[in-house]
Formats: structure tokens, C-alpha cells, sequence
């Protein structure tokens, strides 16, 4: 890999955050409704494709109660409390043999 | 009477754990990524990409032995989720274009939760604006000083053995508490719990596409509906 294909790479990624910030106009408040409804999913959607392989493997036991643990924390709404209780869980499912 | 504006100080402390959990992975990047393109290429991407996925994602890609089209080609389509994000956050950042095209900088995914939050129940004008750009430019500086720290750790031979596991496990449990802290209704919980289902059919039945599933099941979740803006609560009384 050379530094020009770096620096591309920079330009895709720094492009892509600049893209709708920049460039979009300010949506209507409909839209804005429609917009706000979309973070939550996206981060499920992450969490859910960091368990399955590109192989389609789903992850380790210990990284799945890790996960398990996080989401029955999650109605806390707290981030740290949902670290927490994930690395929790992973710790006890290593402890145990899972 | 509306909430007081979270000070830098709080809002460090909400980014510190991400800070922590990216520093982690700043040091798995520099570590794995020195033994492939060595220490000067590994840093340079760190400091000027600061993108974990994307450059996990090359580095894989580059010891498969992919050459530059691949590598740019599955970097395109990994970002477009950026697209739908940068969406959600220009209604609540302020009408400067030059410092919402710096900001753009510190958008990542922990960053655009943290935004997300604090702007969430504010009155839309220059207030929510300020706590909003305020936020993302906070929690985006210590995010991306924890990444190219941990890079630098990394690549002087610091090494994670033993919390190997724990950084795995680090990733579904970070986004499942970005989705804890931004499902602030049943029905924004009901609509992530149905684009993680739509995730996993694709990741199963159509894995080549498996890159955009965030943006495209983020945005199918968000469509049904009613979508008439709720009044805010201080508009009542």
C-alpha cells in the first residue's frame, strides 16, 4: 500500500462526514421527524454485524453474553453502565468456561 | 425550564469510556498494521483516516493482497453510512458551513451517538446548535487523540495480549450503548431492534452487501409512520 492510496483513502472517508453535514440543505422538520428515528438503528445494526463474520460466524459465547449483558443493561440508558455490564459479562463467561 | 447546557468537563467524562475502548483498538491498529505497511505508513493512516473500520478493513484487505481499487472501492462503501449520519446531524448544527466542514472531522460513530444525546430534548435554535457543535468537537478531539495514541503505543511494540478477547467483545457492546443512550422512546427501541433483525438476514443471506446494511436498514426502520414533527414540551406551557 502506498502513502497516495492512504491518502485516498483519507479523501473517502473525510468526504463521506463532509458530504451531508456540508452539502445538504437544512431538511424540513418532516424529514428532521424522519431523520432522528435513524441513530438508534444504525448503532443496533453495527452491534448486530460485529457478531456475524464476514464468513457468516457468528462471534465467540463470551463475546455474545458480553453482548447479552450491554443489552439487558441498555434500558438504563447509560453508556458506561452498558461497558460495564458487557465487559462483565465477558469476564464471567470466561471465568465459567463458556 | 430547559435543561442546563452539559459543560466540557461532563461531556469529556460521557466520551472517556469510547476514548478508553478506541485507544484499545488505536493499539491492536498499530500493532497489526506495523508488521504489514510499517510503522511511518501505519501512523500517517491513523493521524489522516481516523476511521477504525475502514482501516481494519484495509489492512485486511491488504494482506489478502488486494490491490488499490479494492481497498478504495470497500472504503467507499463502508462510509456511506457517514452519509445517512452527517443527514441526522445537519438539522441540529449551527449554518456556518466552514465550521460544520471542520466538524465533519470528529464525526464517527461514538461521536454522532454522544451529539445525538445532548442535543435530544432541546428547543431546534442557536442553543441546541452550540451544545450540539460543542459536543461533537469535544468528544471527536479526546476520540481522535485516543486513536493516534493508541496507533503510537502500538506501533512502539505496546501489545494487548490478554484483553485480546475483551476489545472483540468491545465492539457490539460500544454500539449497543450508543443505541442504549440514543432509543430514548419504546418506538425508536422497537425500530433498532428491528434494523439489528434486518442486519443479521442480510449479514446471512447476502454477506457481499453486508457493508451497507446501516445505512440502508437505519434508513427502512426510520420510514414508517407519522412524519409530523412532536411538539417540544416547552412549547405547551
Amino acid at each position: 500500500m502506498s502513502l497516495l492510496t492512504v491518502l485516498a483513502l483519507a479523501a473517502i472517508t473525510y468526504g463521506s462526514r463532509l458530504g451531508a453535514m456540508v452539502l445538504l440543505p437544512k431538511p424540513s422538520p418532516r424529514i428532521e421527524t424522519v431523520l432522528a428515528r435513524v441513530p438508534a438503528a444504525i448503532f443496533a445494526s453495527l452491534a448486530t454485524l460485529s457478531l456475524i463474520s464476514p464468513e457468516r460466524q457468528v462471534a465467540d459465547v463470551p463475546v455474545l453474553v458480553a453482548t447479552l449483558a450491554a443489552v439487558i443493561a441498555a434500558p438504563r440508558r447509560s453508556f458506561a453502565l452498558c461497558l460495564a455490564a458487557g465487559i462483565a459479562g465477558y469476564l464471567l463467561s470466561v471465568v465459567v468456561g463458556l | 425550564m430547559p435543561e442546563a447546557p452539559p459543560s466540557v468537563g461532563r461531556t469529556l467524562a460521557t466520551a472517556l469510556p469510547a476514548a478508553l475502548a478506541i485507544a484499545v483498538f488505536g493499539v491492536i491498529f498499530g500493532a497489526s498494521a506495523t508488521a504489514v505497511i510499517g510503522p511511518g505508513l501505519t501512523l500517517v493512516m491513523s493521524l489522516v483516516v481516523f476511521s477504525g473500520a475502514t482501516q481494519f478493513a484495509t489492512l485486511a484487505l491488504v494482506v489478502a493482497g488486494a490491490a488499490a481499487p479494492a481497498l478504495l472501492a470497500t472504503a467507499a462503501i463502508l462510509n456511506v453510512r457517514h452519509l445517512v449520519m452527517g443527514a441526522v446531524l445537519r438539522p441540529i448544527l449551527g449554518s456556518s458551513r466552514l465550521r460544520r466542514g471542520l466538524l465533519a472531522w470528529f464525526m464517527l460513530d461514538e461521536t454522532f451517538g454522544f451529539t445525538i444525546v445532548a442535543a435530544d430534548g432541546r428547543t431546534a435554535g442557536p442553543d441546541r446548535e452550540a451544545v450540539a457543535e460543542r459536543t461533537l468537537f469535544v468528544s471527536g478531539m479526546l476520540c481522535y487523540l485516543a486513536w493516534v495514541s493508541g496507533t503510537l503505543l502500538g506501533i512502539a511494540g505496546a501489545g494487548v495480549r490478554g484483553v485480546e478477547g475483551v476489545a472483540a467483545a468491545l465492539f457490539p457492546v460500544l454500539f449497543v450503548g450508543l443505541a442504549a443512550l440514543t432509543a430514548r422512546t419504546t418506538s425508536l427501541a422497537v425500530r433498532a431492534a428491528a434494523a439489528a433483525g434486518l442486519t443479521a438476514v442480510v449479514c446471512f443471506a447476502a454477506p457481499d452487501w453486508r457493508a451497507l446494511a446501516p445505512a440502508v436498514a437505519g434508513l427502512l426502520v426510520a420510514l414508517p409512520g407519522d412524519p409530523r414533527p412532536r411538539p417540544h414540551p416547552s412549547d405547551a406551557a
